[in-house]
């Protein structure tokens, strides 16, 4: 088994009477990108500032790359990028002043830093800006700027907390991108968002997590099939519906089949659509079905949420 | 090494960025040179120094005696002429010789000069200056006078410079019945101690800003961004602090060679001075950084390094010299690095002391320095937890 890039063992932490984090395990793979979903004041970032050695825990443990970041803080930052939720840039310097101060923090430097500077200018789309004071800069140019920063070093491990809250759709999509470029190259990802697309687009396991403690844990179907519910397949068309409705029932993830005959629709109650669907598709067809229209609606990790908490995840 | 340039380069990019900082680099700076000068420059009416004499060699010696110790000498064709120059104001001090005086000074035997004081409230301390002067250079011609018995003017010149301290001064007489050479030596001690008081005054108050600018990038995350990178609070603390030193050092560097160059102060070893004010500036940099790690306010902060700067200043002697202090508030006054530099930028000045003469103040200084950096690191990451 490859070492985790990330282990955290129940971690801890109070402020004053307040426990925040109450025992948050945590493990990435190289690879991997993980989520961690959870309403205000979760303690997400509480967690994230212990792993990151900003925050001394009250207990657990944080190992980055097999390093303990209680005994050896120096070497386990070494592998360690961070986007804070709070901007964390230098408001006096421009974005190319930034970028390479923090790199030069982390240990690069050269040509080597200001080729990476320029691309992650490219990639974050302030390759025309770089050289203004970042004060000037709008809400949305600033999160990206303090996104630059983290990609900045390639590091193992990056841990993103809300990063694109104010982004527009456009630069978001290519941050997203590059985040993935980069996960795709091994990089381990930790991400929080409050918005379930991005998690659903980027994670490969999701961690719920409520008032301190991570009340579920797995890839989002699984999560998803926690709370019972199951896909739901509608089949729009022409065709002998009776015998169709006794094709598609055969097949094993499909549970259940309602024939709407008037409206030419077969409704079903699918476990696991997205891999049934070409199955119930064919199947369809090869019963005498002339498609005109298939829809598929899922669950998703707000209705989780509400499954395991009884509240909303935003509100 | 490499982490703590990049955040010492960091901090003076930011302190220079915002452009009322520039008035506390060039233009406040160069105010206190005004009125360091003006206070206690020694030549500020361009010729403090009228002389009258019949040019022969006391004449001579006596003027260039006089300009090496910095003094700027107007030579006039009649004494009534010197009479106006002193009181006109154009000079500050007035000097007679006649021909009786070269004669004297030929033979080795004390001379007699006229010295006429003007007005002035500087006009004391030069008039010391003359005199201590012409002490010397008589004494200088009565040993080469003495010695001349033994051989020619040339040996004996030599032979001064191996045994001067053999042959028994000559005296100089003048108006006034003082002793020329302690009224002038204690005459200078007050004279540019001042100047010594408001330069370290200055310098530790403008450091203390450094407090409110670190609560800033406390608030923007950036000191937050910094620890998450692989950089100890001990990098951190000394990259925070060498921005702010390399500051008070241009600053004081600056009030201290502009004074001299424009209005003549002396300072004795600029560079003896310089290592004195980097190690006080090291100080004032650390109690910056411990009021902006234990403060979150920008504005308390502020306020305190005004108010702290203002009574560390008093209580170490840099607005009433320490010389007037009791025993009881001398000792209060030895908790402050102010009396610690103050001392020893006197000393550098007065006795032209170097490194090795006040290695005791230094340090001292440096002890202080390493206190408030040392407090200064460990409060930094407990700041990290607290929310602000
Ligand atoms: N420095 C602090 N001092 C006291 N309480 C704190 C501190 N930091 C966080 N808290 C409290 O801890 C709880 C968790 O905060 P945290 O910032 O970790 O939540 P979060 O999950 O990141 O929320 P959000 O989605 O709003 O960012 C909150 O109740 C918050 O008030
Ligand atoms: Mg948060």
């Amino acid at each position: 088994m490859t070492t985790p890039v990330l282990q955290v063992d129940a971690l801890r932490r109070s402020f004053g009477p307040a426990t925040v984090v109450d025992g948050v395990s945590l493990r990435i793979d190289p690879g991997e990108t993980v989520g961690l979903l959870g309403p205000n004041g979760a303690g997400k970032t509480t967690t994230i500032s212990m792993i990151a050695g900003l925050l001394r825990p009250d207990g657990g443990s944080v190992h980055i790359q097999g390093v303990d970041m209680a005994s050896d803080p120096l070497a386990a930052k070494r592998h360690l990028g961070l986007v804070p939720q709070d901007l964390a840039i230098y408001p006096e310097l421009s974005a190319r002043s930034n970028l390479s101060f923090f790199g030069r923090l982390q240990g690069m430097r050269g040509a080597a830093l200001r080729r990476r500077v320029a691309e992650v200018l490219e990639v974050v789309g302030l390759t025309d800006r770089a050289t203004g004071a970042s004060k000037t800069f709008s809400g949305g140019m600033k999160r990206r700027l303090n996104i630059a920063i983290g990609l900045l070093h390639e590091p193992r491990l990056l841990i993103l907390d809300e990063p694109t809250v104010g982004v527009d759709p456009q630069s978001r999509n290519a941050i997203l991108e590059s985040v993935e470029a980069l996960s795709g190259e091994g990089m381990a990802v930790l991400y929080t968002t409050h918005y379930m697309e991005e998690a659903e687009r980027l994670c490969d396991r999701i961690g719920i997590i409520d008032a301190g403690r991570v009340i579920a844990e797995g890839t989002r179907d699984s999560l998803v099939e926690l709370t019972g519910r199951t896909d739901t397949v509608t089949l729009a068309g022409d065709g002998p519906l009776e015998e169709i409705e006794a094709a598609v029932s055969r097949i094993p993830a499909v549970r259940e089949v309602h024939r709407i005959t008037g409206e030419g629709r077969l409704v079903m109650v699918v476990q696991g659509a997205p891999q049934a669907i070409s199955a119930i598709v064919a199947t369809a067809s090869g019963a005498g079905m002339t498609l005109r229209d298939v829809e598929i609606s899922r669950p998703d990790l707000e209705s989780v949420f509400l499954h395991l908490t009884g509240k909303a995840l935003r509100d | 090494m490499r982490v703590v340039l990049a955040i010492a380069w960091v901090e003076l990019r930011r302190f220079l960025a915002d452009r009322s900082n520039l008035f506390f680099v060039l233009i406040l700076p160069l105010a206190m040179v005004a009125v360091i000068g003006w206070q206690f420059g020694s030549d500020r009416s361009g010729a403090p120094l009228s002389v009258q004499g019949p040019g022969g060699a006391a004449t001579q010696a006596l003027v260039e005696g006089w300009e090496d110790a910095e003094l700027a000498v107007t030579l006039r064709d009649t004494p009534e002429l010197v009479q106006e120059d002193v009181s006109r104001g154009s000079a500050e001090v007035g000097v007679l010789l006649d021909p009786e005086a070269e004669a004297a000074y030929r033979d080795g035997i004390p001379m007699e000069l006229e010295i006429i004081t003007g007005s002035s409230s500087e006009a004391p301390a030069v008039a010391q200056v003359v005199r201590a002067q012409a002490e010397a250079v008589a004494t200088e011609a009565a040993q080469v006078g003495l010695l001349e018995t033994f051989g020619d003017e040339a040996e004996a010149r030599a032979a001064l410079d191996d045994a001067s301290t053999l042959v028994p001064p000559a005296q100089l007489l003048v108006q006034e019945p003082e002793d020329p050479v302690a009224v002038a030596f204690e005459g200078v001690e007050q004279f540019d101690s001042g100047a010594v008081a408001q330069l370290l005054l200055f310098v530790f108050l403008s450091t203390l800003n450094a407090a409110p600018a670190l609560i800033k990038a406390r608030r923007d995350g950036v000191v937050r961004r910094t620890m998450a990178a692989p950089v100890t609070t001990a990098q951190a603390m000394a990259g925070l602090t060498t921005g702010r030193v390399v500051i008070a050092l241009v600053q004081g560097a600056y009030i201290m060679l502009a004074s001299s160059l424009l209005f003549g102060v002396r300072w004795g070893s600029l560079g003896v001075a310089v290592v004195v004010l980097l190690v006080f500036g090291l100080v004032a940099a650390g109690v910056a950084m411990v009021i902006g790690v234990l403060v979150d306010s920008e504005g308390a902060a502020s306020g305190l390094a005004v108010g702290g700067g203002l009574v560390l200043g008093a209580v170490g002697g840099s607005m009433v010299p320490l010389e007037f202090y009791s025993d009881t508030l001398r000792q209060v006054a030895q908790l402050t690095p102010h009396a610690w530099a103050n001392d020893a930028m006197a000393q550098i000045q007065r006795q032209g002391a170097g490194i090795a003469d006040v290695w005791p103040q230094l340090g001292v200084l440096a002890a202080m320095a390493i206190g408030v950096l040392v407090l200064g690191s460990l409060l930094l990451r407990r700041s990290l937890a607290r929310a602000m």
